[in-house]
Order: structure tokens, then sequence, then C-alpha cells
């Protein structure tokens, strides 16, 4: 650190001469020019961040604790809202435990087929460059078309079904009953693992062939290869992976709201609604404006206690090449 | 020093964000329309429907140049968000389409009553529109001029009639006779006699027919009377029992997204029961079809899906905005709406007009007198405040007995008055 080759010198200079003297005068004007074009450049962003995000997430604080049907003017209710959401509401419950069925099973399971089809790419097949595109190709369809896909894939006597059907096993009618739902919808989400296949390739390709040669000479094998060297120099980014996944896994909206429209699939949807299609309902179907925040900011709480979870488990399992040298 | 004043102007900077923040959610609650500004209509639909509604629009500016008046058409889906967030934001449009919520704006005091115009105006909506002129009141008071109205009809197979030798279906069918028309159609596995029980218009449609209520009339929620048991129970065993109505699991095997107005076209389906879009799918069929009015059961009583026209309370003309309305719903507007094939214009005078008896974009013959006749017999759908929870809990209360799980429809049906109670309750 000592040695740092940048033509800085005014950084130790200004600490060094901290009252105010005439070479900081002189330098603090470079800095300060440096400091306008900083916000220039950075404003459109943190202004569409102050206003478009930051000044409605303090309105919406305000909000859940009214009742307000977005019409007439809101009305103080304190914390009604929050205490009948998590005491007298079962329909917030249902849909809290279907977002953490989703979670739970879809992130891991996207990452594990993220990571052994990503070991396969990086394996010296032949059109290996052709499987990388296919792999990532389902990230690139609009998911207004995948789930148009998987509305005839999954249908009753749909391609899944009559694969079932080979080995005498009658399919359930995934996306009409009940306790099928999600289980289709995390299957529609194992097909999008090619995301996260592209980013732990790029990853492997990073890993130094020295590290391979070395455990190679010492007689490693190629899964040993793969749980001490491939693996925890992938942890990084399946903890990027991770982050990510669970943010989104919560956030689910559009998938259910295209493959079970509750318009014409009732039974569907009640059985998979999930945190963010409840919010929505209460909000713009039945106007419950302050109760739709109150949602909000549960599910944001959810959120953020999973990711700083997430984010204090990582010195046990998340390895940094840099942290090590 | 320079850390500490970076962090004073990021602090700075982060307050003078909120504040900019609040003052745009504030300042949405200023602005809107001077009094001569045009006035502001919202309509949902697709292109067809933007055409429909200028060409009315040129019409009534032709007869009256002082008005002035802005189009805006919005997708259905996004129609009731916009709409939430222009009122809220404090642009609401002046004249505004309405149709099975409206109580939901007249109940939060976002309506203006139509009462006093229309006498004014002296538009009586009983003899212009029949029964369906009171449709959209509530607590006594009118809060929207009917504009689209349209009876649900039986639409049938005529070669599929003949073949089987069963008469064309009338009004004066009972549900035994339906049921053995039904029967007869019906060819396992490939054709199926009828399609549309489950959704609500259509079986409320029998719920009426047998002299049930959704909402009695004072204003609580009765699906677990005998009558409307007794409907349900009838129309899932058309699906269940009888098999002559395709399940969800049937449709979902002929496509994605295919119901019955895409089974019918595709003769998958003898006869259906549904509104008047289903002839857009029906202008390059090889089949002949034509359509009838529903079936009895006890009395005579039949769904009707439109739409009416409201002005909105903080509206600056509403003189104006009432006499664009009148003008709107008169025959000679109204006349466009079948013109264009877009719709059954809620008017009598034109159902009953040449103009729509004989369309000219019909290419056969097809009895269109039915929806003059079937407006007889509207019955008057329960329009409360909680309309689209109403639905919601409808929906999931009779999920499982349109998968066929729960077969009695007593059961499901008396589970739903429950919830439906607890709705109410709360919401009253």
């Amino acid at each position: 650190m000592a040695t740092t080759t940048t033509p800085t010198p005014e950084t130790p200079s200004a600490v060094a001469r901290k009252p105010a003297s005439p070479g900081k005068q002189r330098l603090s004007r470079r800095r300060r020019r440096e400091a306008l074009s900083f916000y220039l450049f950075i404003s459109p962003w943190m202004i569409g961040f102050l206003v478009f995000l930051l000044g409605p997430m303090i309105a919406s604080i305000y909000y859940s604790l009214t009742d307000w049907d977005s019409f007439n003017p809101p009305k103080w209710v304190g914390f009604d809202n929050y205490v009948k959401l998590l005491t007298d509401d079962p329909v917030f419950w249902k849909a809290l435990w279907n977002t953490f069925y989703y979670a739970a099973i879809s992130v891991p399971l996207g990452l594990v087929l993220g990571l052994w089809l990503a070991n396969l790419l990086n394996k010296q097949v032949r059109a290996r460059k052709l499987f990388r595109t296919l792999i990532y190709l389902p990230t690139l369809i609009p998911l207004v078309a995948t789930a148009m896909i998987f509305r005839m894939v999954l249908a009753p006597n749909g391609p899944i079904n009559d694969f079932l059907g080979l080995f005498g096993l009658s399919g359930p009618n995934w996306l009409l009953d009940g306790p099928w739902v999600k289980p289709a919808l995390i299957l529609m989400s194992a097909w999008g693992a090619g995301a996260a296949t592209v980013l732990l390739l790029a990853a492997m390709k990073g890993i130094p062939r020295e590290l391979y040669e070395a455990a190679e000479v010492d007689g490693a094998s190629a899964t040993r290869q793969f749980w001490s060297i491939t693996l925890p120099h992938l942890t990084p980014i399946i903890f990027f992976n991770l982050i990510m996944g669970l943010i989104n896994a919560f956030q689910i909206f559009s998938q259910l709201y295209i493959l079970i429209p509750k318009g014409k699939n009732p039974a569907g949807y009640d059985a998979a609604q999930t945190m963010v299609p409840l919010l929505f309902d209460q909000a713009f179907s039945y106007y419950r404006m302050g109760y739709a925040s109150a949602i909000s900011w549960l599910l944001f709480l959810v959120i953020l206690v999973f990711t700083v979870i997430a984010f204090r488990t990582t010195r046990r399992w998340v390895f940094y090449e840099t942290e090590v040298k | 020093m320079t850390l500490d004043s970076a962090r004073f102007s990021r602090r700075g900077f982060l307050g003078l964000g909120v504040a900019a923040g609040v003052v745009t959610l504030t300042a949405c609650g200023s602005g809107s329309g001077s009094s001569d500004a045009p006035l502001l209509m919202t309509v949902w639909g697709g292109d067809p429907d933007r055409k429909t509604y200028q060409a009315r629009i040129d019409l009534l500016v032709k007869k009256h140049p002082d008005l002035k008046i802005k189009l805006q058409l919005i997708p259905g889906d996004a129609y009731p968000q916009k709409v939430q967030t222009m009122i809220a934001g404090g642009t609401g449009p002046d004249i505004m389409q309405v149709a099975e919520s409206v109580n939901t704006y007249s109940s939060k005091n976002q309506l203006l009553p139509l009462d006093d115009l229309a006498k004014k105006a002296k538009l009586d909506p009983e003899q212009r529109f029949g029964p369906v002129g009171s449709l959209y009141t509530y607590q006594d008071k009118l809060y929207a001029i009917p504009d689209r109205s349209g009876a649900v009809t039986v639409f049938y197979n005529k070669d599929m009639f003949d073949k089987k030798g069963v008469k064309a279906p009338t009004a004066d069918w009972t549900w035994d006779d339906t049921l053995d028309a039904f029967k007869e159609l019906t060819v396992p596995g490939k054709v199926w006699g009828y399609s549309g029980a489950e959704w609500f218009p259509q079986w409320w449609s029998l719920a009426y027919q047998n002299g049930g209520t959704i909402i009695d009339a004072q204003g609580r929620p009765a699906v677990d009377s005998d009558e409307v048991v007794e409907a349900l129970q009838w129309a899932g065993d058309l699906v269940f029992k009888h098999k002559v109505a395709p399940s969800k699991a049937d449709y979902a095997d002929m496509g994605p997204d295919i119901g019955g107005d895409q089974a019918f076209p595709n003769q998958k389906v003898a006869t259906h029961a549904n509104g008047f879009w289903v002839m857009s799918g029906l202008t390059k069929v090889e089949f002949g079809w034509d359509i009838a009015p529903m079936w009895r059961g006890k009395k005579q009583a039949v769904s009707a899906f439109g739409s009416g026209l409201a002005i909105s309370r903080t509206s600056k003309q509403r003189d104006n905005a009432f006499k664009a309305i009148d003008f709107l719903t008169s025959p000679e507007a109204q006349t466009e709406i079948i013109a264009s094939g877009q719709d059954v214009p809620a008017n009598l005078e034109v159902q009953k007009s040449q103009a729509f008896l004989k369309p000219a974009w019909m290419k056969t013959d097809v009895d269109m007198g039915v929806f003059a006749e079937s407006s007889e017999f509207v019955f008057r759908a329960p329009f409360i405040p909680e309309w689209n929870q109403m639905q919601d809990v409808i929906s999931n209360g009779l999920a499982d007995f349109w998968l066929g799980k729960e077969r009695s429809a007593k059961k499901a049906l008396t589970a739903l008055q429950k919830d439906l109670e607890s709705l109410i309750k709360s919401a009253g």
C-alpha cells in the first residue's frame, strides 16, 4: 500500500498539513472539479433514485400506517394494518408460506443446476459452444413466451405428463390442481438456470490452471479437484447468485400473473399466491393502499433478514482469493 | 476535513432528494384542467374500440361544435389501475367508462350522482334502456348512463343440430329440454354439447332463473339458498355428471388459453352461452351458426355484459360532460357501436333498428333480434362496492367445485356463504 503508483501526492500531503494551507486550496480546486463532474454524471441516477424510489418509499411508510383507498384522504390508524396482517389475515400467512416454499426450493435448485451445467460445459466436449448457447437461450426468451410454452408443456395431457406416462405414472393437472402449482412454478424457474450457468462458467475459466496441474501431480481425482479447487473459487459467484436469487424469488410476480391468471384459474392462483400478487390485489383491485403498503414493508423486512443472514455467514464459506494473498 | 465535507454534501443531497420526492408527490395533487379544456374521456379496449368511440365523438362534435373531447384509451387489464392513479393524482377523467365495479368508485365518493342532470336533460333511463337503465344505481342514486349492454345469448352450431336432428334452442326450453339436447349433441371425448357453465354470468343466470339471488334485497349474501344450490348443482352436473360440457382439464388439453369462446368456432362444442364478442371469432367459420335467447328455469333471467358512462366528481364541466353522455347514448351515436361490430348498444331503440338487425358486416343470417328480446329479462346483478373482492372470494370458494373435487354444490355454497358474510360484514 505504501508504494502506490498513482500520481496522487495530494492525499498524504493534505492529511499531513491538516490545518488550512495555500497548498490545500490549490489542490482542492482540482478535487472540487472532480467532485462536480462526479455529481454531474451520477445525478441522473441519484435524482431518479431519490424522486422515484426513496421519496415513494418514505411516503409508503406513512401510508402503511393509514387506511387509504387512494381516492379519499388517508385516515391515520397507527399499526392497525400490521396488527391485522400478522394476527388476523390467514391469506397473508398463506402467501408468506407460499413465498418461502418457492424460494427455499427454487433458489438452491437453480444454484445446483447452474453449477452442474457449468461444470459440464467446462469440459472439452464437441460442440460445447452450441450447448452453451442452448443453455443460455431460455434466459433470452421473454417471460410471457416462456409462460405460454409452460402452459402447454404442463397441460393435463401435455408432454411432461406423456413422458411420465411412459413409466406408468399418471401425471397431475399441474397448473390446475392445488398442491402441484408450486412445483410447476419451481420447474419453470429451473428452466432459467442458464443465467447462473454463464456466470459460473466464466468464473471457472478464471481459475488458474496451475492449481489443477499441481493437484494432478499430487494425485487428486477429478472429484477431489472439483470440491477442493473449483468449488471454493466459485463461492463468490455462488454467493452473488444466492443473494440475487433470493431477492428475485421473494418478489416473484409475473410468472404467477401469466401462468395462473386469477380470473381464469382461481384454484391455481389460490394455491400458489405469493406476497407480491397479494400486495398487487390489495392495492389495485381492492383499493386498500394502506394495507398494501404494510404488506410491502413486511416483505422488505423479510428480504432484508434473509440477505443479512446470507451476508453474516459469508466468512464461513465464501472464499476471496485476494484476501488470502 | 474533505471527508467531512463529502459526508455533509452527501447528506445534503439526500435531504434535497427527499424534499424533491415529497414535492413531486404533493404537486400531483394540485394540478387539474381549466374549465375550457377539452373533456377527458377514458375508455378501455383495443384499437377497434378506439375507432368506434372516436367515430361517436366525431358525431358529437359535429352536432355540438362547442364541445371538445379528448379520448384516452387504456388497455383493459390496466384500466382500473390507470384510472385509480389519475384520480389519486388529481387529474381524473371527466367522463369515464365504468362496469361491474362502478360502485367501488361511487361508494368512495368519486362519481357524480346523475339524477338531477338526467331530469334536466329529459333523459329517462328506463325508457331509453329498459331494465338496464337502473343497473348503475347505488343507494337510490344513478351513477352511470348505460352505454353498451348485450345479454348472454346461446350460440349454436346449426350443422351439428341438423345432423343430430335436434331442434334449434328457444327461450322456452326448460332445464330438462336443455339437458336432453346437450346429451344428444355430445360425442364423448370429441364434441361436447355445451360450454359455458362456470363463469359467474353463466351460472348466476341459472340461479336467478331458479328464483335465487347472489346478494339479497337487504344487501346480505344469499348463495346458500336452495334455489342457488339447485342451480349450481345443475351447472356442475353438466360438466362432471353428464359430461356434456368440457372440464378445465379438457380445455387445457385443447391448447393454452382455450375456453368456450375458442372451442365453439373450432367445433369442439355444439352450443355456447356468452356475450356478443364471440361473433368476432365466427366471421370466417365454415359451418352454419345462429344465436338464440337463453333458455328458462322457473322464470326467464339472463346476465348482460356492458358498461356505462359516468362523470367524475372532480370534473369542472359537469353540464358539458352530461350533454356529451346524453348524445353518446342517443340512437344517432349508438348506431355506430353496431355498425362497426364493436358491441351491442344499450339503447333499446337501436337494438330494434334495422341497422342492428342487419349489420353490413354480417355475412350470414343471424337472428340479431335476440338481443332486444333478451334485454327484457336481464336480471340486475349485485354491483356491490366490494365487487372485486366478492369475485375473488366466489372464484376461490368454487375452485374445487369446478375442478370436480367437491361435487356437492350445497357444501361448496355453504362454505362460500360464510366467506361472503365475513367479507361484506367487514367491508360494511
